[in-house]
This record gives structure tokens, C-alpha cells and sequence, in this order.
């Protein structure tokens, strides 16, 4: 009896070596997605931040007081400084301690003037000394609001404080 | 697929039965079906793909001294000063600014090589206290931008200096001075840039 012959039915392709990578790549990503934070989402700003030369330290995660000096988007004649804390947990002793007016006690990224701003600052030392400070201005903004920023910070004891910069390419 | 042969994906499946002459074919592992598998990975793979930025901020450490009252004395001569003008210039001079030692223009790209002439001169090496001075309307995208030069600058002059051998046979350790003060309109050199132009 001659065999039958099996119909063809399409192909098979091994695609174990392709899903390996796949999910290689895919727990990479997941792993090292970050996802906005609670202030980032609050912010009516961008900010373009200038550019230096690249350099091996990142803006650390952990008990980062940022300080913005920003345009607001809607209104361009609305430059403020705005406060936000990376610790949740200090967060709210911090708000507390500095008398944030009720209407923010929710809110990550607060807009400050000078006066509530170095209040911030004296209550974030109060509650964690070794907070770090950045100072993350857009490019556009005249130094008098850094110098300002620079000198409550003097005056409240943070000595030390960074900078944020975006990575200069080469040949610019 | 090894020992394929059972049509997309379901393996054949032999007979059993006492007369079944068929060789009963030996099942080594099993098969699949990965598609399913595959497309979701695929998809999450390419939404985290779009949706990450690698870029993080990266940042320039400042340390400020603090509030001194007390007057420190300084010669004239190991002064290095760099303003940044309302309009976004920028002007050096070194010593104090005098009608003979006007304040000159300088473009950004030129400043790390000043800066690393200035700080190397001999009578001065190593002593020189540069001073940023910056009006209260300059683009802070600029105060950035210098003091990032003058970063850059650093790595040759420290590279230089350690060359030179002190007292004791070691090699020689930077030390940097520098200062940042706001620039009025009623400076001498505010004024004297404005004469020159």
C-alpha cells in the first residue's frame, strides 16, 4: 500500500531562540521603566534644562529636594519656584513642619515664593540633614532667580546642591 | 521542528491497537504553540521600548560657601575675572578693569583655552582666583554654560600642575578658587564695558 501523503499544512519555524531574546528585552525595559512621579504628573511646566558635559553622576532618587525655577506653560509671565520631595514619608512631616497652607497638603510640587521656599528648605534639613538639593531651572530663566534660589539656600545651611543639566552632545 | 511532521502544531498521535504495524514513534518532549506567547511579549516589548527614556538628568555639583564677614585680602594680580553681560556676552579681564585694562570680549568656545592660559601663567600658577561675575538678567542656559568650560577647563590645568614637583618631591595639587558674584550696573567694569561700546 503506497503511503499516503500527509498535506502540507503551512510551516513551523522554532521560535523558542526569538522569544528568549524577547523576553530578555522585555525584563530589561520593565525593570528599568520608571514611571512618573506624583509631582512630575502635578507639573504645568516643561522644563528645558541646559547642557553640559556629560559626566558619570545621575541625579540621585532618594531624598532629593528639588527645587524648580520654571516657566509656566499657560501663563509665560509666570516664573515661580516650585518645591517637590522624592521621600514620601518625609513629605509630610517636612509640609507640616514648614505650615504649607492647607489648600497643598495633597499636592507633591508646591509653588513657593522666597519666604515659604527657605521655610521648605530649613523644615527638609530639620527632618533629614543628609537630603540632597537640586536646583532644576529652565534655560530660559535669568540668574537672578539662581542667585536668589542660591542664596536662601546659603542662608538655610545647604551648602552643597546640584545643578540638573541635560547631557551635551558632542560638537555643540 | 524535531520530528515534526503532525501537521501546525498537534503532534500525531499514533494508533494503538494490537494490529497497528505503524513503528511507534519515540516522544521525545513536546510541542507549543508559541504565537500566542510571542505576539503578547511582542507587545509589551515594544510599549516599554516607546515608553522608556534612558536619558536621565545629569547633574553639576555646586558647593557655596558659607556667610563670611570678615574682609579676605586678595592680590590684584591673581585675579581672573569673567562677566556675563545683560545681553548674553561675556568679557575677561585680568587684574583689576582700568581705563588701560579694559574688559575684552571673548566668544564661549574660546574660554576654556583663556581659562587654562590664565590659571598657568607662572607668576600666578595655581594662586588664581577666577571670578564669575553675572548680571541678574543673564540666561542662566549661559552661567551654565561657562561654568561648564571652566569645568572642562580644569582637567588640563590639574593635568599640568601635576607635573610640577612641590617642596617635598610630590606632585603638585590644584587648588581651585572661584567665586560667583552678581554683576551690577554700577560696577567700574559694568560701566567700562559700557564705555567701550
Amino acid at each position: 500500500m503506497p503511503k499516503v501523503r500527509k498535506k502540507r499544512m503551512g510551516f513551523v519555524i522554532d521560535m523558542t531562540p526569538l522569544v528568549d531574546i524577547t523576553f530578555l528585552l522585555l525584563t530589561f525595559l520593565m525593570f528599568t521603566a520608571k514611571f512618573k512621579s506624583e509631582a512630575e504628573n502635578e507639573q504645568q511646566f516643561t522644563i528645558k534644562r541646559p547642557y553640559a558635559t556629560p559626566d558619570t553622576t545621575k541625579l540621585p532618587e532618594r531624598d532629593l529636594a528639588v527645587i524648580s525655577v520654571a516657566i509656566d506653560d499657560k501663563n509665560p509671565l509666570d516664573t515661580s519656584f516650585y518645591f517637590s520631595l522624592t521621600n514620601i514619608n518625609d513629605k509630610e512631616k517636612v509640609w507640616e513642619l514648614a505650615e504649607v497652607p492647607a489648600e497643598f497638603s495633597n499636592v507633591s510640587l508646591v509653588k513657593v515664593d522666597s519666604l515659604m521656599l527657605s521655610k521648605l528648605i530649613r523644615s527638609t534639613l530639620a527632618v533629614r540633614n543628609t537630603t540632597k538639593f537640586a536646583l532644576d531651572a529652565d534655560k530660559e530663566i535669568p540668574f537672578k532667580w539662581i542667585s536668589q534660589a542660591m542664596d536662601i539656600m546659603r542662608l538655610q545651611r545647604a551648602f552643597v546642591f546640584n545643578f540638573v543639566t541635560e547631557k551635551r552632545k558632542a560638537g555643540e | 521542528m524535531a520530528g515534526g511532521g503532525g501537521g501546525l502544531s498537534k503532534p500525531e498521535r499514533a494508533k494503538r491497537g494490537k494490529h497497528s504495524k505503524r513503528k511507534k514513534k519515540k516522544r521525545i518532549g513536546f510541542h507549543l504553540d508559541m504565537t500566542p506567547l510571542v505576539d503578547i511579549t511582542f507587545l509589551l516589548l515594544t510599549f516599554f521600548m516607546f515608553t522608556t527614556t534612558m536619558l536621565k538628568p545629569q547633574i553639576m555639583e555646586m558647593r557655596i560657601p558659607p556667610e563670611r564677614y570678615e574682609k579676605v585680602e586678595v592680590r590684584e594680580s591673581e585675579l581672573f575675572s569673567i562677566l556675563l553681560m545683560p545681553d548674553n556676552k561675556i568679557y575677561w579681564y585680568a587684574g583689576m578693569a582700568k581705563p588701560d585694562n579694559l574688559p575684552e570680549e571673548i566668544p564661549l568656545n574660546k574660554l576654556r583655552a583663556l581659562a587654562e592660559q590664565q590659571n598657568l601663567k607662572p607668576n600666578v600658577r595655581n594662586r588664581l582666583i577666577t571670578v564669575l561675575k553675572i548680571a541678574d538678567q543673564a540666561k542662566y542656559d549661559k552661567v551654565v554654560q561657562i561654568l561648564d568650560e571652566l569645568n572642562l577647563a580644569e582637567i588640563n590645568i590639574t593635568d599640568q600642575l601635576s607635573k610640577d614637583l612641590d617642596a617635598d618631591g610630590q606632585p603638585v595639587k590644584r587648588q581651585r578658587k572661584f567665586t560667583i558674584a552678581p554683576l551690577s550696573e554700577n560696577d567700574d567694569d559694568f560701566k567700562l564695558i559700557q564705555g567701550v561700546k
